[in-house]
């Protein structure tokens, strides 16, 4: 069965008529020009955006669930997101169990070990580098072990290095059998992390399916506007404007 | 236990020197003692108004910056306090609610606090920016202050004005213990509904899309913590007057000492609320007995320039 599948998805104008199945173990990444309808998408998957539409989680509607219940399987983690406080990292990653109540130690100290924050588990997330701080907010989500993780730009404003890193843990993620779907702009990390894509362009799902389908020049050219080079058999994978 | 001496000291200070354990059993006991009447009927109502009052200001000053997700909010400085002092002036003067009987003033300093928090809501967004809450809060707060003026204004006479301004002024003294009746189930009430809603407090330090995906419901669990601080500031106001800044200052020096947890804030700001008020006013008591320098006047003095301190060591976060 599906982990999750949304039908005929739509929010007011913004985002029409989107349909997608996922599978356990998946990552799927949502791709397209600014303003085509990705993080409305997410958001509105998250359940924070009024929509229309059908999502089915495990064959339950999403609907049926109480607000919580639905936060503890499937939690977002926003583009933007800042501390208005000088919280501890430990702390931060904590609320990550505030969906279930909790503060299972046993999560965190994993979740933590996992994004390798560990190190500073005690500092203020204020005084932290971007690339450390982007993979504290990481932390936060994945221990509220959701079934359905959605990340918006995850490696937006990272260094090379921390972009492959975040990449990694997200993939990892969806290995230990969950599923996560990424909101991204760089299409050659796109080719490499993702196992499936979805090209949306202006609130339209224009095409869905395994990494070559979706990233062909053909396909993508018109849609971005521009020429675009792509070459899968490069090791990484490239997809660039030409 | 700080608590506990500044509660016997408020007690044992005053123009008359006694012992203030013998007058409070000797009041218990009924007896009329010079001591029994003093601590019973004079101290005891001050130190308790002084204490709830405290933990009110001290409380809902931590719920409102953490709801606000803003170190600059106040009850008095976003115009919970005016909107709070206008309904009690409004019963007053007009005699609102008079089938409420002795209710009636907290019951429209409630009303009144709870439409400007509201207000402050609907014209801040719930996405805004720390600044954008503290103009919004000086808006309310200039329309609030200008109606009360009004109300000033339109004084039947001049003894009618003295009275609501001394009042406005802020002070815990020359009242009973009835006040109690009223204040304490608005201030247990108030406390237990902003005290469950800890956890959204927590959730908002990153944000209402964040709280909002972590199942919180910021927009309903918001409006109760709304109605918990009315709660609180209209009841408190409507019997002691304005007790400003000690909602400001009081969770700034607590926050580091919780580790910055807004949840974790609550509890320690209210008992310190408690604690400073109380102190604040053993000190008005013990200044020169002619003129007595009322109690809110005291705390604004202190709090004042600490609330221009704060702008200036936060100035950079604005910008």
């Amino acid at each position: 069965m599906d982990l999750m599948s949304i039908q005929n998805f739509s929010v007011d104008q913004r985002v029409s008529d989107v349909s997608l199945t996922l599978q356990q173990g998946e990552v799927l990444g949502l791709i397209g020009p600014n303003g085509a309808g990705k993080s409305t998408l997410l958001n509105a998957i998250a359940g924070l955006l009024d929509s229309s539409g059908e999502i089915e989680l495990s064959g339950q509607n999403i609907n049926q669930l109480s607000r919580a219940e639905r936060a503890r399987k499937v939690a977002l983690q926003p583009q933007f997101v800042e501390s208005v406080w000088a919280l501890s990292v430990h702390d931060i990653v904590s609320m990550g169990r505030l969906p279930w109540g909790d503060s299972d130690q046993k999560i965190i100290q994993r979740v933590m070990q996992q994004a390798n924050i560990q190190g500073f588990a005690q500092r203020h997330v204020n005084e932290l580098s971007g690339g450390e701080r982007a993979r504290v907010w990481l932390a936060r989500v994945l221990a509220n072990q959701p079934r359905v993780l959605l990340v918006d730009e995850p490696v937006a404003n990272l260094d090379i290095h921390y972009q492959q890193e975040v990449m990694q843990i997200l993939v990892d993620y969806a290995n230990e059998g969950h599923t996560v779907i990424i909101a991204i702009h760089d299409l050659s990390l796109a080719a490499r992390y993702c196992d499936r894509l979805c090209l949306l362009h202006q609130g339209k799902q224009i095409k869905t399916g395994k990494v070559e389908a979706v990233l062909k020049s053909q396909v993508l050219s018109p849609v971005f506007n521009v020429d675009v080079y792509v070459d899968l058999q490069n090791s990484p994978p490239v997809v660039l404007a030409q | 236990m700080s608590l506990l001496s500044v509660t016997l000291a408020s007690l044992s200070f005053g123009t008359i020197d006694l012992n203030a354990f013998t007058g409070l059993m000797d009041w218990f006991a009924e007896s009329d003692s010079r001591e029994a009447l003093i601590v019973g009927e004079i101290r005891l109502p001050r130190t308790l108004l002084a204490l709830i009052v405290g933990a009110a200001m001290g409380l809902s000053g931590a719920a409102l910056q953490g709801l606000f997700r803003n170190p600059l909010v106040d009850p008095g400085l976003i115009g919970t306090s005016q909107g709070a002092a206008l309904g009690a002036a409004l019963v007053f003067y007009f005699n609102l609610f008079s089938s409420l009987g002795a209710l009636a003033t907290p019951v429209a300093g409630l009303i009144g606090a709870a439409i400007t928090l509201f207000l402050l809501m609907g014209l801040s967004g719930s996405m805004a920016r720390p600044a954008i809450i503290i103009m919004a809060g000086l808006a309310i707060s200039s329309l609030a202050s200008a109606l009360l003026a009004v109300v000033l204004n339109f004084a039947p006479n001049p003894y009618a004005m003295q009275e609501l301004v001394f009042w406005m002024l802020g002070s815990v003294s020359n009242r009973g213990l009835d006040n109690l009746a009223i204040l304490l189930p608005a201030f247990v009430l108030g406390s237990v509904v902003i005290y469950r809603q800890r956890r959204l407090l927590l959730g908002l330090s990153l944000g209402d899309q964040v709280a909002d995906s972590m199942g919180l419901e910021v927009v309903k669990r918001g409006r109760y913590i709304v109605l918990g601080t009315a709660l609180l500031v209209g009841s408190s106001v409507a019997i002691a007057g304005n007790i400003g800044f000690v909602g400001l200052v009081i969770p700034h020096l607590i926050r580091p000492l919780v580790k910055y947890r807004p949840d974790r804030l609550l509890v320690p700001s209210a008992l310190a609320g408690a604690t400073v008020v109380c102190l604040a006013d053993i000190l008005v008591r013990l200044l020169p007995p002619e003129r007595e320098l009322k109690l809110g006047v005291l705390t604004a003095l202190v709090g004042a320039p600490f609330f221009v301190w704060l702008i200036w060591k936060e100035r950079q976060r604005w910008i």
